[in-house]
């Protein structure tokens, strides 16, 4: 492991930390206010505080590695990750119609294989420049590296994390070079492989979620309730909000999963419009962050890895915020940094890492 | 450092950076629509899903408003309303239900397996509702509980307002029940601003009075969380209690008409019948008794149905008003109306002296008087006075059926008298034309006959009878009886009740309605007169007795034979006002099935008047010898000094048990 370099803390991203800092803490403020009881901390607080900690920690090991040993890691990483999710479906219990927990439910094994799977992606098409692939048959093997996780998380009964990881390895889709031909087959094929998902493989609830969004009147006391209660709930902030712990969506317990899918809801009940601007500005200001890091790495490894860490967090954002505001069905895919989640935390401090290594190295060399 | 061989210094030529601000785009494009969401639904939808909101949150609990007390018009409380204590338990905050439960169970005397099966298992926003265990407890029973409430989580007691009827089933049928609106009462203009759900009055002075005594429900605004536990009140409007009314009754004067009912020996059988006392100058109603009764407390936590059913079932008709609603032949009362019929046509020289041989022939026919000897000669005065059947015989023929019914009428009778009670009966009053319109016959003398004595097909309700001998007492005046004094309502605006209403002034003369005055007085003060046993010491009492004859028996199957007998008994009526020279009250009695107006119904009107005096009735201890006459049914001894005042009319001098006399009235 190489000494700390002092050049390294000259090129510290204070934006970088600034930006992940003040979106935790707000996640934090807003956790106290979801979970408040009126006996001291929830224990939804005391363990979110303790998986800020552990993934602070993993941040700062992951930061001082440099990146461009990753790329060794990278494919061990990818294998040992995949045994993890084989486990899960070998041993894991079901909970809450999934098996995806391991280690009593404190770990969940496929939050770990999205970072596995950006460094497997990223040292592939790092050997493979994205700019050469022209052809729909140069994407077998990044497909074969994506299918291997999401079919295990499938297997898991966890749409939702199965979508998201399709979702973000399909960040690296704008770098190819395919042309539009191309495309359309994939989208008929795609079509295709819809219909035969929802007529075969996705249970009635899911379905029902999915006509929800259509529809959210549909079944206002299952599916739609939750989505219901929360359009109920960012409706009535109103302009600037309900007051912090005033939101009677949240205190009341009217929201659905407040703590951890639905989080958002609770910003967008008690801070309001104005509230929920700032917190969405924040997000992407620190996903065009991302951007600029990727776009100044002082090479394509790091590029790559900067563009995959920038997808771990829009993508779960983008679903999360799109369920909240009752625009996609209710997945399972919580609000990075906001919502309520050991594996969920640990992993997005650890991909933040990733993005302050490259954005600390760029000067480097 | 650690290089890779194939890393690419400089990002410029990168194809990767190329792509970048296509991702850029991607961003910009879904936070963009995030802003219009939000937009959407912070600022053009708000107000509709603050509404939602509030929804969700706040439960609106109805106070219910105690009703207003019904007061007599001493402003003694016959209704009011009482706190009543309920022990509720909420599932959800139930610790170790089984101890819970059976601690609970023995402090509210009720088997814990029961609590049990009335909590069930609720599941999800049931386990947070208060499940309703006991709903009204005794005053032991509620002290019980909540001493021990800190050991018992998860019950709670709860308060509500319940009707109370202080006095029991003393003046039932008047006072009335009341009970959940019904549908179609809420279809009715009547109840425009009611809710399904709200307790009103059904019947009596409860429903006739619903206005007033219906108070202001006030609510709670709770804050509720999803469980639909509550967390909060955000604020509440107190309930208002209803006015009060004040009636012209006298608790006094009912206490002492529906004593009076009470069996004659304990553990006898029930004695039925209805009492009316008017006042004879305002019609004011100071009692109103309708025997048997029932205890109208049973309907104020709605009425279970076993027992409603057991009251509409009973075999004599407790929920029936019969003050009002029973229908009588009136009798040897009714003579008091012929008699001043015939006096106002001038048929008859008052003093003309008819021979009365102790039976009365028509055509083939013979119809008895009452006395089997007869009476020997009398004149109207003692006509009256000693109820002789044959001088009322050749009376009513010389008015004639339709000059009788002209008069009877006029009386009040034959049709109902405007108190405002529901179901009030009218009676009935025939005249030939009816005769001819009911069975298509014309009419017979011989029924003339049966009418003269208030037989055949003259019916009458006791507060008719009230009505015609209150006009007969106060000179002339027909009055509309009145049940309220003055009420108030929930803001306290005080609003007397209606005036007195006089109805109508019968068509006969002062002096003839003295002459008839003044035999009445001899009915029961004169020897020989069938009233003696309504006599009340220092006042002076004037009235009839009447005997109604029971015609047929509807239905006898089911009835024991005792029952049975009972059923042939005729009804013993008697109508008294007093003080007779200048009258102030008049009470009409009548004992089902009582046998003799003058010793059943007379003994009534007596100890009614008794309370209205202030008088007490303690018997004179009797010597064995002074009273020679001896029935287990007779109830008071008669004055010692009268010894043939018992001898009331329709029965021989000394009735034997069991040895009814032969219908002396056999109409046709």
């Amino acid at each position: 492991m190489p000494a700390i370099d002092r050049r390294l803390l000259q090129n510290f991203d204070w934006t970088l930390l600034g930006l992940a800092g003040i979106l935790a803490t707000l996640g934090l403020v807003n956790l106290f206010s979801a979970t408040h009881q009126p006996e001291g901390l929830s224990d939804e607080m005391r363990r979110q505080l303790i998986a800020l900690g552990v993934g602070l920690t993993a941040a700062v090991i992951v930061t001082m590695i440099d990146y461009r040993h990753y790329e060794r890691f990278a494919l061990p990483l990818f294998v040992g990750s995949l045994g993890l999710l084989a486990l899960t479906l070998l041993i894991a219990p079901v909970t809450r119609g999934s098996r995806s927990w391991l280690f009593g439910g404190r770990v969940q094994p496929a939050e770990f294989a999205k970072i596995a799977l950006v460094l497997a992606l990223a040292r592939y098409f790092h050997r493979n420049p994205p700019g050469d692939t022209s052809r729909l048959r140069d994407l077998f093997w990044p497909g074969v590296i994506v299918a291997l996780p999401v079919g295990m998380i499938l297997g898991q009964r966890d749409m939702g994390v199965a979508l998201l990881t399709l979702l973000i390895a399909s960040t690296y889709l704008p770098l190819v070079r395919i042309p539009w031909r191309a495309w359309a087959g994939v989208a008929v094929a795609a079509v295709a492989a819809l219909v035969a998902l929802w007529n075969f493989s996705l249970a009635p609830y899911q379905k029902e979620r999915i006509l929800t969004v259509i529809d959210p009147g549909r079944d206002p006391l299952a599916s739609g309730y939750q989505m219901n209660q929360s359009r109920i709930a960012i409706g009535s902030g109103g302009l600037f909000g309900t007051g912090y712990m005033q939101g009677t969506q949240t205190q009341l317990r009217f929201l659905p999963t407040q703590h951890t899918d639905f989080a958002f809801s609770v910003v967008a009940e008690e801070w309001g419009f104005a509230g929920s601007c700032v917190v969405l500005g924040l997000y992407a200001t620190l996903l065009f962050w991302g951007l600029v890091v990727a776009r100044s790495s002082k090479d394509d490894f790091g590029a790559l890895l900067a563009i995959g860490v920038v997808g771990c967090l829009f993508w779960p954002a983008v679903l999360n915020v799109a369920m909240v505001l009752g625009l996609a069905p209710v997945i399972g895919v919580p609000l990075p940094l906001f919502s309520y989640g050991g594996s969920a935390m640990v992993t997005t401090l650890a991909s933040i890492g990733l993005l302050m290594n490259v954005s600390m190295r760029r000067y480097v060399f | 450092m650690i290089g890779d061989r194939r890393a690419r210094l400089g990002g410029s030529d990168s194809t990767i950076a190329d792509r970048i601000p296509l991702l850029a785009a991607l961003i910009v494009l879904a936070f963009g629509v995030f802003l219009l969401r939000l937009f959407q639904l912070q600022f053009v939808q708000t107000d509709d899903l603050r509404r939602q909101s509030s929804r969700n949150y706040v439960r609106t609990v109805r106070l219910e408003a105690p009703r207003g007390d019904i007061l007599d018009r001493k402003g003694r409380v016959l209704a009011t309303t009482r706190p009543a204590f309920a022990v509720q338990v909420i599932p959800n905050e139930l610790r170790r239900p089984d101890r819970t439960l059976r601690a609970l169970a023995s402090l509210v005397d009720q088997d814990a397996d029961a609590l049990r099966n009335a909590i069930g298992s609720p599941r999800g926003r049931a386990r947070f509702q208060p499940i309703q265990l006991v709903a009204d407890l005794s005053e032991d029973q509620r002290a019980r509980v909540e001493s021990h409430l800190y050991a018992l989580a998860g019950v709670v007691t709860d308060v509500r307002p319940r009707r109370l009827y202080v006095e029991g089933p003393l003046a039932a049928h008047l006072l009335g029940t009341i009970g959940e609106i019904q549908r179609r009462q809420l279809e009715t203009g009547r109840y425009a601003d009611y809710r399904q759900g709200e307790v009103i009055g059904q019947s009596g002075i409860e429903s006739l009075m619903q206005d007033e005594l219906r108070g202001r429900a006030g609510g709670r605004n709770l804050v509720v969380n999803v469980a639909g536990r509550v967390e909060g009140m955000l604020d509440e409007i107190e309930p208002v209690s209803g006015g009060s009314v004040t009636l012209t009754l006298d608790l006094d004067m009912q206490r002492a008409a529906e004593k009076a009912f009470d069996p004659e020996v304990a553990g006898g059988p029930p004695r039925m019948g209805a009492v009316v006392a008017l006042d004879v100058r305002t019609g004011d109603v100071l009692a109103l008794a309708s025997k048997p009764s029932y205890d109208p407390n049973g309907f104020a936590g709605g009425i279970a149905a076993e027992t409603w059913k057991s009251l509409v079932q009973d075999e004599w008709r407790p929920l029936q008003n019969r003050a009002i609603a029973g229908n009588y032949p009136p009798g040897s009362t009714f003579k008091a109306i012929v008699a001043a019929a015939a006096l106002q046509e001038g048929l008859i020289d008052p003093n003309r002296k008819v021979f009365c041989p102790g039976s009365f022939k028509l055509g083939r026919r013979t119809y008895r008087c009452w006395k089997d000897g007869g009476h020997g000669a009398v004149d109207l005065h003692r006509a009256i006075v000693e109820s002789c059947d044959v001088y009322f015989y050749h009376l009513g023929l010389e008015i004639g059926i339709d000059r009788l019914a002209f008069y009877a009428k006029a009386f009040g009778l034959g049709h109902t008298t405007g108190i405002p009670l529901a179901n009030e009966q009218g009676g009935l009053i025939p005249t030939s034309a009816w005769k001819e319109r009911r069975f298509g016959e014309p009419w017979m003398l011989g029924e003339t006959v049966s009418s003269s004595i208030g037989q055949g097909f003259d019916l009458v309700t006791p507060i008719q009878l009230a009505t015609a001998y209150a006009a007969i007492a106060n000179g002339g005046q027909l009055l509309k009886p009145r049940l309220v004094l003055r009420s108030v309502d929930p803001d306290g605006n005080v609003t007397d009740g209606p005036a007195p209403e006089v109805v109508g002034t019968v068509p006969v003369s002062p002096e003839h309605l003295a002459r008839v005055r003044n035999a009445l007085e001899g009915v029961v003060n004169e020897p020989g007169g069938t009233g003696g046993r309504s006599r009340v010491p220092g006042i002076r009492v004037a009235g009839k007795t009447g005997t109604a004859q029971v015609v047929g028996l509807e239905h006898t199957d089911n009835l024991s034979e005792e029952a049975v007998r009972m059923r042939h008994r005729d009804h013993a009526w008697f109508v008294g006002y007093a003080p007779a020279d200048a009258p102030e009250i008049v009470v009409a009695a009548l004992v089902e099935h009582g046998g003799h107006g003058g010793s059943a119904a007379g003994p009534v009107v007596q100890k009614v008047l008794a309370a209205y005096f202030g008088v007490s009735l303690e018997p004179p201890a009797p010597s064995a010898a002074a009273a020679p006459v001896t029935s287990s049914r007779v109830a008071p001894q008669p004055p010692p000094d009268q010894p043939d005042a018992d001898a009331a009319d329709g029965v021989p001098a000394a009735p034997t048990e069991g040895d009814a006399p032969e219908d002396p009235h056999a109409g046709d």
